[in-house]
């Protein structure tokens, strides 16, 4: 009632009442009040995020000083507390930076630029530094020492949560055995309930980079990670955003701080992959798309109703040779197959300043203005027949005549003669509309989607690009029209993909070496795709794949998910890779999957690294990758690629599998069976060793020589062709022929003779390779192109 | 199979030499670095064919190859020698065993791999044996489980048994039950008879009525029981009746599908022992009863047809055995009444309505009284 009563007695004092308790608060008390939004939602999760912030910062630094990374983690229980040490080699931090790095929110390097690193917002550690003190009242105990330094620095600090700054406590200089890097110390409230989640995102930043050595130790335990490699991630590069990635907001604003003057200069300054060329052709469109193009008629090529006796008529008080000669050379000029206004413009002005100087007379504004109108009056005269070329060149045989004619006359109607005929294309196809609407309507005819797209095109390349300026970029600034306009001119020119010097992707043969060191797997597969675009900034998905061996077989795929190098260890199911993998039918590849959807099981190890400038997380806390559509395309490609890998792998082995049992099960069975019949027919004991090549391997040469004949026999067991190359190499004197019109090639080398065959032998069939020779000549048989263990070569010697 | 050496099939060294001439072939095979293969007729229905000339079946021109290419085929062709082995041995010390204990001697052999998984498989192991060396199952002094049927009649035999020589009156030498048939017939020697055919009969209550009524001695007929499914031995001695002392062969089953197919064994042969049909198979011998017309005829109890009968006598419709006008009629006429008759459903009349009335028309009906 009484608030009522009070706002109904004057707002504007409700207003002023009101007013006073709003004001601004800082960002430190916004994330205090919000600190699941960074991952510290939970005492268990709390840790794990202090963790990954800490070792994140750490790699950062090492690998932007080209150190290989040497990182230390280690957790302390302390009574109510966790103690979370995380120290590194890196090449330290200044004195005057440590502060705000640590103790102010939003503090940081890299959120202005587009390089693909791992922080990008400059909040994790300070969130940290805010999460201990927050529960465990202490301050953060941070110890540097830069490259070179006599000393460390050593502070104890927290975040003044009012004005987002470092409250320093202490600051000291302290001797450290290590020559460079940064260690922090920070207590808080916390649990080692998550202590999976935390092995797993250290195990996995070591899967992720090879480069790193990394050591965990916490109560329970101690876990080392040593170097695979010590290749350094390349270096990366600060690049501007691409012309195919921005939105409508950015170009504004990017159209609002530029320096640039011209679009043109704009284009090139502000993007990449932008040159003239491009710039050029960006604004072509642009101007189509802003200004229109003009419509051009054919010149009446009668002389009485043509360009010259017009001109003539219009140029008044001048000497009747300048008129006539001027008349002249305007027609003369305009003699094209088609004519636009600016082009009568463009002829008329050049005309008269070449009579200006001739003929010693002034041709000025109003006389040019008066012959162009003229020109382009006898020009516009007669629009039809021009407009039924064209509709009559886009809808080709299909419809007739009186259509065809129809739609010209509707069409012509729109054009007044005497205007400039300016038209975007959209205005044009308005017109086509309405024309062809009316015929349907009166001419009982139908002008269907596609005819009008036809006529479009046709009219829309007939009309001429006007030469006019490009709006400024300060029009593309202040008008939203404008900057849609450009942008979509930026969209559909063609524009070579971002440079990827600004990403660092694991490479696939890093990926392999991560995955080889910290799984014993029987099979590995790594996939880096090349760069594409998302937003403007370009990324790089890699894949690997790692089966068998120590793998757990029971249950679902172990998932490893990176995002530009840092592991993520919450919320799988609401990430993009997640999805992505969950759709892929890995039946398919040779996974168990129930249902053909889902995350396949056995013993296998699936990763997903995205590495972008700019990866799309679904929140701050940077836990799941945005469902964004390119980058699942990526995504899927690349884990197709891999498994395709697999896939030919499980057959191989399945396959391998089979022969090897069966081996094992003929190796048991026929050598009873022979011993059996030696028994039975009492004859001498058998030598099985023929019959097991002709049964196991799949493909048996053997060679049988009789009166100067020699004749090799490849005898194919397998269910499918093979096509091996057969070279037998004889030491003869005299050239060996070849027999029965095999084909091979012959070639003679130091007294020895190479007969090359490519037989191509069916199924259960045998190729009869033979030739002449001494049966005193030694042959040698070499045989290519069959699998070492699928082959029996008794042709050997 | 030679029919001209039947008696003489017993000599051992014939059947011996082979065996051996088998395994021999396998040596050979994996001596020249082959792979060690046997080809035998695929003995499926689609692969019997009828042999004109002598009215029986016969295995057609398909065939299969068991090879050691596979482990199965490996597998079958090890068990094929431990078989040859194991019979080789039996005939050397002249002896005999039973199919079943073949399969549960199996047990015994040093390999896993040798032994037999099921009888089945050891049965038409000496099958296939039979049909590649060309002997038969007696030869090889194999005998299956089944105890032979017996005859009642006016017949004098004489049998090699184990104990010696002996000769039987399959009357007066006899009791109630007859004269049990021994598992190899052709260890039998047909010494003298007075009958005037051979009556074939299914089960074991009809059997014993026609003797309690003294069916065989008025009417001088050899009374042979079936036993159901005749065992071989029982359609052995059916055919040398019928070829050796020239007896017409009578067959009286219930009125069912399955029982035509018990004729059908007696006449035709059957799939499995189709490589035996010459040896086996009595072409010439005629189906008494009970017929479907007897049934509607003689207003004998009956029981309806089930859904299996129904599709037995449906695929008989389809098979080439039952294609005479005799066979087509009756059965065409059992589906459309829908009704099925033992043979002990003629008591239904009398105790004495099968011996006096039933067998005296059929039989006369069809020439052989």
């Amino acid at each position: 009632m009484t608030s009522q009563q009070s706002r109904l007695g004057g707002g504007e004092s409700v207003a002023e009442e009101l007013a006073e308790s709003q004001r601004a608060i800082s960002i430190a008390e916004f994330f205090e009040k919000n600190r699941h939004m960074l991952g510290f939602d939970s005492g268990a999760r709390g840790l794990v995020t202090a963790v990954k912030e800490g070792v994140d910062n750490s790699l950062d630094a090492c690998e932007e000083a080209g150190i290989l990374p040497d990182i230390y983690v280690e957790i302390q229980e302390n009574r109510d507390y966790y103690k979370v040490t995380i120290e590194d080699n890196g090449p330290g931090i200044t004195k005057e930076q440590l502060p705000k790095i640590f103790g102010k929110l939003l503090y940081g390097s890299r959120f202005h630029t587009r390089e693909q690193s791992r922080g990008q917002q400059g909040i994790g550690i300070s969130a940290a530094v805010l999460y201990s003190q927050l529960t465990s009242g202490k301050p953060a105990k941070v110890t540097s020492r830069t490259q070179g330094g006599e000393q460390a620095k050593y502070f104890e600090l927290i975040v003044d949560t009012d004005r987002n700054e470092p409250e320093i406590s202490r600051e000291e200089t302290r001797s450290w055995e290590r020559p460079h890097g940064t260690r922090i110390e920070l207590e808080m409230e916390a649990n080692m309930r998550a202590r999976q989640q935390l092995h797993d995102y250290i195990q996995h930043t070591a899967v992720v980079n090879p480069h790193a050595r990394i050591e965990l130790r916490e109560p329970d335990g101690r876990f080392k990670y040593e170097r695979a490699t010590d290749q350094l991630p390349a270096e990366t590069e600060e690049i501007r955003p691409h012309p195919h990635g921005v939105e409508l907001g950015t170009l504004i604003k990017m159209a609002e701080s530029t320096d640039s003057y011209s679009i043109s200069g704009f284009l090139q300054e502000e993007f990449t992959r932008v040159g003239t060329k491009t710039a050029d052709a960006v604004i072509d469109n642009f101007r189509d798309r802003h200004l229109g193009r003009e419509m051009a008629w054919e010149p009446p090529r009668t002389h009485e109703a043509g360009v010259e006796s017009a001109v003539e008529e219009a140029v008044a008080n001048k000497s009747a040779e300048a008129t006539a000669d001027f008349a002249d050379r305007v027609a003369t000029a305009l003699d094209r197959e088609r004519v636009a206004h600016h082009e009568v413009v463009e002829a008329v002005d050049s005309v008269a300043e070449e009579i200006q100087v001739e003929y010693s007379t002034t041709f000025g504004s109003t006389v040019r203005g008066n012959a162009v109108d003229a020109a382009w009056m006898r020009l516009t005269d007669e629009r039809e027949s021009d407009l039924y070329v064209l509709v009559d060149a886009a809808t080709t045989r299909r419809k007739n005549d009186a259509v065809v004619q129809a739609l010209a006359t509707r069409l012509a109607a729109k054009f007044e003669p005497g205007d400039r005929h300016r038209v975007t294309r959209t205005t044009l196809r308005k017109y086509v509309d309405r024309a062809a609407d009316m015929t349907e309507q009166h001419d009982d005819a139908t002008v269907g989607e596609t005819a009008r797209e036809n006529i479009l095109t046709e009219l829309w390349t007939a009309a001429r690009q006007v030469p006019d300026d490009p709006p400024k970029v300060s029009a593309v600034a202040d008008d939203r029209d404008t900057a849609s306009e450009l942008l979509e001119a930026m969209r559909e020119a063609d524009i070579i993909s971002p440079p990827t010097g600004c990403l660092a992707p694991i490479t696939s043969d890093l990926v392999d070496a991560g995955l080889q060191k910290e799984y014993e797997a029987d099979f590995f597969a790594a996939t880096t795709r090349d760069a594409s675009v998302h937003g403007g900034d370009p990324f790089i998905v890699e894949t690997g794949i790692a089966y068998g061996g120590d793998i757990a077989s029971k249950g679902k795929a172990a998932v490893l998910r990176f995002a530009n190098r840092v592991p993520l260890v919450y919320q799988r199911g609401a990430c993009a890779t997640t999805d992505v993998i969950k759709n892929i039918n890995w039946r398919n590849y040779g996974l168990d999957q129930p249902g053909g959807t889902g995350i396949p099981g056995g013993p296998v190890v699936l990763m997903v690294h995205v590495a972008s400038t700019n990866v799309p997380f679904t929140s701050e806390s940077k836990d799941a990758v945005a469902n964004v559509p390119e980058i699942e395309k990526e995504i899927e490609l690349a884990f197709r690629e891999s498994a395709r890998e697999l896939k030919s792998y499980l057959n191989r082995r399945r396959s391998m599998q089979q022969r090897q049992q069966k081996q094992d099960k003929l190796g048991t069975i026929l050598p009873e069976m022979a011993q059996k019949l030696s028994v039975v027919t009492d004859r001498e004991d058998l030598d099985i060793d023929a019959t097991m090549a002709r049964i196991m391997n799949d493909v048996l040469v053997v060679r049988e020589r009789e009166h100067g004949t020699v004749c090799l026999r490849v005898e194919n067991n397998d269910d499918r062709n093979v096509e091996p190359e057969v070279t037998e190499i004889v030491e003869t004197d005299t050239e060996p022929e070849l027999l029965d019109d095999t084909e091979a090639t012959v070639v003679e080398m130091d007294g020895e003779w190479f007969l090359k065959w490519n037989p191509t032998v069916g199924s259960g069939e045998t190729a009869t390779l033979r030739y002449t020779a001494d049966d005193e000549a030694d042959c040698t048989a070499h045989v290519n192109d069959i699998p070492e263990e699928k082959l029996t070569n008794g042709a050997r010697t | 199979m030679s029919t001209d050496n039947i008696i003489d099939s017993t000599d051992l060294t014939d059947t011996q030499a082979q065996l051996l001439d088998l395994a021999d072939r396998f040596y050979e095979q994996f001596n020249e670095g082959d792979v060690p293969r046997l080809e035998i007729p695929t003995r499926t229905k689609s692969n019997i064919e009828y042999d004109e000339d002598k009215n029986v079946w016969v295995y057609g021109d398909r065939t299969s190859t068991r090879s050691a290419k596979s482990v199965g085929g490996a597998q079958k062709l090890l068990k094929s020698v431990y078989t040859i082995e194991f019979l080789a041995r039996q005939l050397e010390e002249e002896r005999s065993s039973t199919l079943r204990e073949l399969y549960y001697l199996s047990e015994s052999w040093d390999l896993d791999e040798a032994q037999f998984g099921s009888q089945d498989e050891s049965n038409q192991l000496v099958e296939d044996l039979e049909i590649v060396t060309d002997a038969t199952r007696e030869d090889f002094h194999m005998r299956p489980e089944e105890s032979g049927a017996t005859v009642m009649g006016p017949l004098e035999i004489r049998e090699q048994t184990r104990r010696g020589e002996r000769e039987i009156h399959c009357q007066e030498d006899v009791g109630e039950g007859g004269y049990q048939i021994p598992n190899n017939p052709d260890t039998i020697e047909f010494l003298d008879n007075d009958a005037d055919f051979a009556l074939c009969v299914e089960t074991g209550g009809m059997r014993d009525r026609l003797v309690e009524n003294g069916f065989d001695d008025e009417y001088n007929c050899i009374v042979v029981h079936l036993k159901g499914q005749p065992a071989r031995a029982t359609r052995r001695l059916t055919k040398r009746l019928h070829d050796e002392l020239g007896l017409p062969v009578t067959v009286f089953t219930d009125g069912d599908p399955w029982s035509y197919r018990i004729y059908g064994s007696v006449a035709y042969g059957s799939i499995k022992s189709a490589h035996l049909s010459e040896y086996l198979a009595t072409p010439e011998a005629e189906f008494v009863g009970i017929r479907p017309q007897d049934i509607v005829e003689y207003d004998l109890p009956t029981d309806p047809l089930s859904d299996s009968d129904i599709n037995a006598l449906e695929s008989e419709l389809d098979d080439p055995r039952y294609q005479t006008e005799f066979w087509t009629e009756q059965i065409e006429l059992q589906l459309d009444i829908e009704k099925k008759s033992e043979q002990q459903s003629l008591a239904s009349r009398g105790l004495d309505f099968v011996t006096d009335t039933y067998l005296p028309e059929r039989l006369s009906e069809m020439d052989i009284v």
